[in-house]
């Protein structure tokens, strides 16, 4: 049994038992309980779906996995920045047109009561500007975006 | 004695009081916003009164509304927890002048230690040694005037302030301008004030803060110390008592110094004086807050002391129960926020679809919320303070080691990681805890420390649950008929 990962090509081979997957000497036990067992030594975990993404928490670590249906194709980080939180824009230091470069602070927004900077990832040409100070933007939402 | 205490307050110290109130056989009352109809701490009140309106300011804000509501449903006291109400002298006087006790202590006091720099002159005059500074009232240009006579690295901060808020830390003279408006635009946000003062940054310092307890009798003790030097954008994360860089002869020196501090404003109640001790001893008066401290659990394991039942003890007019100061052990706290570190610590919301919390012995969870809830940017991100106590210090972080590593939350990004592995951190462990130590541990961010044995057993659960349906309801055909193409692609998140 094979899974794939995109994002760094996670590929993983999984040999089914009944309700155990194994894993180069890993085993995962499934059923009500969830158990891992690596070199002999058992580890519970807890794991659960939220939309599309597991989350899984064993050995003290909290993990998340993003099914993608097959076919569909990831389409993250495109040039465009958006908020982190809900929250208030307070300053804009471009305007359209100007060449940026990564690092550069291009927003300075307000969120839960803190000031977070919205930089530049890359360098390049600010394209568009959607906010401006003083808006209130949700999360997730395109501040700004960035081209050649 | 108090009969009814309204409880101004929301999330984990609402249900701390309220739990208090209960033990202390008075009825506790719980106000909340709408949107927290059905939370934690409006099931542990024997009643519950929604307030009207949106936002903080119409809602936990709302003197008048909070006080009506007490008023009408027949409460002798208020309870304001900390944040909201709690520093401010005009409500605690409008509490009183309506004929209401006011758990805490008089307006008067708060607003001496409430305003940095009426509190800086009351300390001194108390001899009690603060930080070489200046005092700023005028604007912005006063600012650049005087900050070259402080020297840097120096910092801002907000006169009205306290948490954070308005505060920056100056250590060039070109970024002076930029964080003086930053601050002044923060205190102004946060505390309607914008007045900043300026003092010398004591780099490799430790914040150290006493405990105070005082009683209309003319009593005043201290309960030890909480180092408390562990924070981030001085916001406290680890906190823990005793110090290790405390030996007897500090303590009763500090001890000394808070109660001085108390005295000198006739204080009554649970109060807190935080000091900065150098790495040479010395130590100076930072603030007083005039209120319970959200730390405080870490005090009541190691002195054995309920101090919400004293304050309650108190404010009702009897004389506070603690015996002689007998530090027992170690005790650690730490606060998990809905944060990711990995992505400079910026707050996360979710739906809190797991959150299993570690038990066993010497481990105490204090919080407001519980599995199902929804974290929202409506409020604070602390989600939980976890506290164990231990016989020795080493075995306190083993155990807050242990506890950590069982604390399931699904849902929600939080901080649990970063405060695990902080545990495990050598300069933890040896007790090297400054004020800057996170920034100096990690100057680029933080990220898992994590083994790729780690992440690929993730992997395999992720895959073995995603192929059975784990979890979730399935039909009598069982889960094999509901598995999914064996091709299922899946991509990796981190953390």
């Amino acid at each position: 049994m094979e899974f794939k990962t995109s994002e760094g090509r996670m590929e993983i081979e999984v040999v089914r038992d009944g309700s155990s997957f194994i894993h180069e000497g890993m085993v995962v036990h499934t059923g009500q309980e969830l158990w891992l067992e690596i070199d002999g030594r058992k580890h519970k975990a807890v794991a659960t779906k939220i939309g599309d993404v597991w989350w899984v928490h064993a050995m003290g670590h909290t993990l998340q996995f993003e099914v993608i249906e097959s076919g569909a194709s990831s389409s993250d980080d495109d040039g465009g920045l958006s908020a982190p939180m809900p929250g208030k824009i307070l300053e804009v230091h471009v305007s359209e047109g100007q060449v940026v470069s990564a690092g550069d602070v291009l927003m300075v927004m307000e969120a839960m009561k803190m000031e977070h900077k919205i930089v530049a990832g890359s360098d390049g040409v600010i394209e568009a500007i959607y906010y401006s100070a003083g808006d209130q933007v949700s999360q997730g939402a395109e501040l700004l975006s960035i081209g050649e | 004695m108090l009969k009814r205490t309204l409880v101004a307050n929301r999330g984990e110290i609402a249900c701390r009081i309220l739990r208090a109130c209960r033990e202390a056989g008075i009825e506790g009352v719980a106000i909340h916003a709408a949107n927290d109809a059905g939370t934690l701490f409006t099931e542990l009140a024997d009643f519950a009164v929604e307030l009207t309106g949106e936002g903080l300011s119409e809602t936990y804000l709302n003197q008048e509304q909070i006080l009506q509501i007490a008023i009408d449903n027949g409460c002798d006291s208020i309870h304001p927890g900390f944040g909201f109400l709690s520093e401010r002298a005009d409500f605690a006087q409008a509490v009183m002048d309506a004929g209401l006790i006011w758990v805490g202590p008089s307006p008067e006091a708060i607003t001496k230690m409430g305003d940095k720099m009426t509190a800086r002159i009351t300390m001194k005059q108390a001899g009690v040694p603060v930080i070489p500074g200046e005092e700023v009232s005028g604007g912005l240009e006063e600012v650049l005037e005087v900050a070259p006579s402080v020297g840097y690295p120096l910092l801002l901060k907000a006169t009205a302030g306290g948490g954070g808020k308005g505060m920056r830390a100056v250590h060039r003279q070109e970024d002076l301008e930029s964080e003086a408006k930053a601050a002044m635009r923060e205190a102004l946000n946060a505390f309607g004030d914008d007045r900043i003062y300026i003092e010398r940054l004591l780099t490799g310092s430790r914040h150290i803060e006493i405990q105070v307890l005082a009683d209309k009798y003319g009593r005043t003790i201290h309960l030890g110390e909480r180092e408390c030097s562990i924070q981030r954008r001085h916001q406290k994360v680890f906190e823990e008592s005793p110090s290790v860089a405390l030996d007897s002869e500090l303590r009763e020196a500090m001890g000394e110094a808070a109660c001085a501090a108390a005295m000198a404003v006739d204080y009554e109640g649970a109060g807190t004086v935080e000091f900065l001790v150098t790495p040479t001893g010395e130590f100076f008066f930072l603030e007083m807050n005039t209120r319970i401290q959200v730390e405080h659990p870490v005090t009541e394991m190691v002195a054995g002391v309920d101090l919400v039942r004293e304050q309650l003890r108190i404010a009702g007019g009897e004389a506070m129960s603690c015996g002689p100061l007998n530090m027992r052990g170690h005790a650690i706290e730490v606060r998990l926020y809905a944060e990711d570190p990995a992505n400079n610590f910026l707050p996360a919301i979710g739906e809190l679809k797991r959150f299993i919390a570690p038990t066993g012995p010497g481990v105490r969870l204090d919080t407001g919320v519980r599995q199902g809830d929804s974290v929202t940017p409506d409020y604070d991100p602390m989600l939980a303070k976890l506290i164990v106590w231990a016989p020795s210090r080493t075995e306190a972080l083993q155990r807050m080691g242990r506890a950590l590593d069982e604390f399931v939350v699904l849902g929600c990004t939080t901080n649990v990681r970063f405060l695990r592995e902080l545990c495990n951190h050598p300069d933890v462990i040896d007790g090297w805890t400054t004020t800057d130590m996170i920034e100096r541990l990690w100057p680029d961010g933080w990220s898992p420390d994590m083994d790729s044995v780690v992440s690929d057993a993730g992997l395999l659960i992720a895959a073995a649950c995603e192929s059975t349906n784990h979890g979730r309801i399935t039909t009598s055909m069982g889960g094999d008929a509901a598995m999914p193409s064996l091709f299922s692609t899946i991509n990796r998140r981190l953390p």
